[in-house]
């Protein structure tokens, strides 16, 4: 059968959000839209309410057959939380925090070289669903992952251990954690400097399915549906892959999706150009990328954003009527009450000084840097991390980035380097903004697996090209995304 | 018997790549299983490939002249990251101007290289003294 319809479900921590496309012309278009409050002691109640509200004439609780394909996402507390344990910073420990966050996982911790008991009794604490285990090349280095394998067999911590190391140690690492749940997948470095971050993905996301379905009811919606979910961030992760590939002027793009809690940048873009003139020091990063950041959001976060971002803020506020004191004082209202909506203009403009602030610190922590050395023979330019220069394209989703996109408002996207610095961040230079204003990124990200032209062609047609006004902040509907 | 790491780099700014080329394959060749950086490689850069690799012996080249104030305190750094127990190479033109070698050789000895090497050395012989050095450790 040719699915010529489709319907994609996400379920968020506060909205289920669903959509029906029909496929024709080689790209989905969007039929009809829903949301319905997540019901969050039994998720399927909202999702068959979304389900009810998309396709009324059809009778979704027969459960013998699904009437039409549906695909779902879950943002699953922000995805499963990950505490990942390298060897050295830079190398071991930077690929494998790359590939939880390209698993669309949250980091909680990161440790180097050996586990300490400071470490270990942190490890206890947090209780991450995962801890991603790495370190050596295969052939090379044994005795840090083998000894922190020892003290980990020691501890208190019974979550999903996946071992990435040096594949030479595998039969030490499974002797010592026989009793845990470990899982093995293939060195995330074979080699000094090459990366092989794929098999962890998976790894990680099977974990995630085995994780979500218990309990909640998912698993009934799996077994009816016959599909498995992804984490929402992996659905957002594989939609971007397939604009990059297979969009032909996408093909250096940035995307941010900036919601409550955190802010994620995604980059698709050659990580280090040879005919750039610098030297790259440590690992050239993968093309598609994604990082999080926990303390920058525009509602739970909102205290914590100000304070990683005060001096960008007080620079902002310089000849306006608006003290850094009140905008500490907004912020805080958010944190205590996380549904808030601006109430007047000073509000909405805090809500714009705080977004672009979060945007530019998230920027600021993808991008890679360059820097000038002096040699005998003259300066050399020296690169580490990620260039982001040649992307000239930059998305902005998630609830806040959608609802300026419906009103027509660029963000301000503050990327002109400070002057006088030493190490110049590789930030985009000549972009255009694009908006998603009907948030629908996320629903065509869960299609993007099986169906990437389709799904890229549908997600580009859908954005909407903004240009950056100096006017003064208009009113716009933060209404959340809602056809009901 | 699983080949011995070893890492093979041309330090500092130096971008003198036909030499470390022929060192990668030699050194291959011979047996080892060689983690080759390339050129222009800092102190940092050795050992953090060192310790994920888990290399026996380091092989440092400078042809350009300024391989004295490249290489100092590259032994000291190795024994802060835990590399205690690494072979430490040092080979090319080390020094500017016409010092004699024995000299040379003295001054990267207390540096703390195990073996001091001059542009015109026999390959043969340095896997021989690897090889030698590696068993006696």
């Amino acid at each position: 059968m040719i699915e010529d319809r489709v319907i994609c479900v996400d379920i968020g921590s506060t909205w289920t959000k669903g959509a029906v496309f029909k496929l024709s012309h080689d790209r989905f278009s969007l039929e009809r839209r829903a949301a319905m409050a997540t019901t969050t002691d039994y998720l399927p109640d909202g999702f068959y309410a979304v389900l009810r509200h998309l396709q009324p004439d059809c009778n979704w609780h027969n459960t013998e057959s699904s009437p039409l394909p549906v695909y779902f996402s879950s943002s699953a507390k922000g995805g499963l939380s990950v505490a990942v344990v390298g060897l050295v910073p830079e190398m071991t420990l930077q690929i494998a925090r790359l590939a939880a966050f390209s698993a669309g996982a949250r980091i909680t911790a990161a440790y180097s070289y050996r586990l300490t008991r400071n470490c270990i009794a942190a490890i206890e604490k947090s209780r991450p669903d995962i801890l991603l285990l790495c370190g050596g090349t295969d052939g090379g280095n044994e005795r840090y992952v083998t000894e922190n394998a020892r003290v980990l067999a020691s501890s208190d911590y019974d979550g999903t251990i996946i071992y990435a190391g040096n594949n030479m140690a595998v039969d030490q690492i499974r002797d010592l954690l026989d009793s845990r749940d470990l899982r093995i997948s293939e060195n995330l470095m074979p080699d000094f400097g090459q990366l092989n971050i794929e098999p962890v993905r998976e790894a990680i996301k099977s974990v995630f399915l085995e994780r979500i379905v218990s309990g909640k009811g998912l698993d009934q919606l799996i077994r009816q549906f016959d599909t498995q979910p992804l984490p929402t961030p992996l659905a957002m992760i594989n939609l971007v892959d397939a604009i990059g590939k297979n969009i032909a002027d996408w093909q250096n793009f940035a995307l941010i999706d900036m919601g409550g809690a955190t802010t994620d940048f995604y980059s698709f873009a050659e990580a280090y150009y040879a005919d750039s003139g610098t030297i790259m020091k440590g690992i050239v990063e993968p093309r598609l990328k994604r990082t999080v950041e926990g303390d920058l959001g525009m509602r739970v976060s909102a205290e914590s954003a100000f304070e990683t971002a005060r001096d960008l803020l007080l620079a902002s506020l310089e000849g306006s009527q608006q003290s850094l004191e009140s905008l500490r004082a907004y912020t805080e209202k958010l944190v205590a009450n996380t549904s808030h909506l601006p109430a007047d203009l000073a509000e909405q403009s805090y809500d714009q000084l705080l977004a672009s602030a979060c945007i530019f610190h998230a920027v600021m922590r993808h991008a890679g840097i360059i820097e000038q050395i002096y040699t005998a023979k003259g300066p050399v330019w020296a690169q580490s991390g990620k260039d982001l220069r040649r992307i000239n394209r930059i998305v902005g989703t998630g609830g806040f980035l959608a609802a300026m996109g419906r009103a027509g408002d660029a963000i301000e996207l503050p990327f002109s380097p400070q002057p006088d610095v030493e190490k110049i961040p590789l930030l985009p230079v000549n972009f255009e903004y694009y908006a998603d204003p009907d948030y629908i990124l996320p629903l065509l990200g869960s299609l993007a697996e099986k169906y990437p032209r389709q799904s890229a062609a549908a997600a580009v047609s859908y954005l909407t090209r903004l240009h950056p006004n100096e006017e003064e902040v208009k009113e716009f509907s933060h209404s959340e995304f809602t056809d009901a | 018997m699983t080949p011995v790491n070893i890492v093979l780099g041309v330090i500092g700014f130096d971008c003198h790549s036909v030499g470390n080329k022929i060192l990668d394959a030699f050194f291959g060749e011979a047996g080892f299983k060689v983690t080759n950086l390339g050129v222009m490689v800092s102190q940092e850069e050795f050992i953090s490939a060192a310790v994920e690799t888990d290399a026996r012996a380091i092989l440092v080249s400078s042809l350009y002249g300024h391989g004295e104030i490249d290489c100092a305190g590259l032994r000291e750094k190795c024994i802060e990251k835990g590399l205690e127990e690494i072979i430490l190479y040092v080979g090319g033109n080390l020094v500017v101007g016409k010092t004699p070698f024995a000299e040379v050789e003295a001054k990267f000895l207390k540096m703390g290289y195990d073996r001091v090497f001059g542009p015109d050395c026999v390959l043969d012989e340095v896997v021989e003294l690897l090889k030698e050095d590696l068993e006696s450790r």
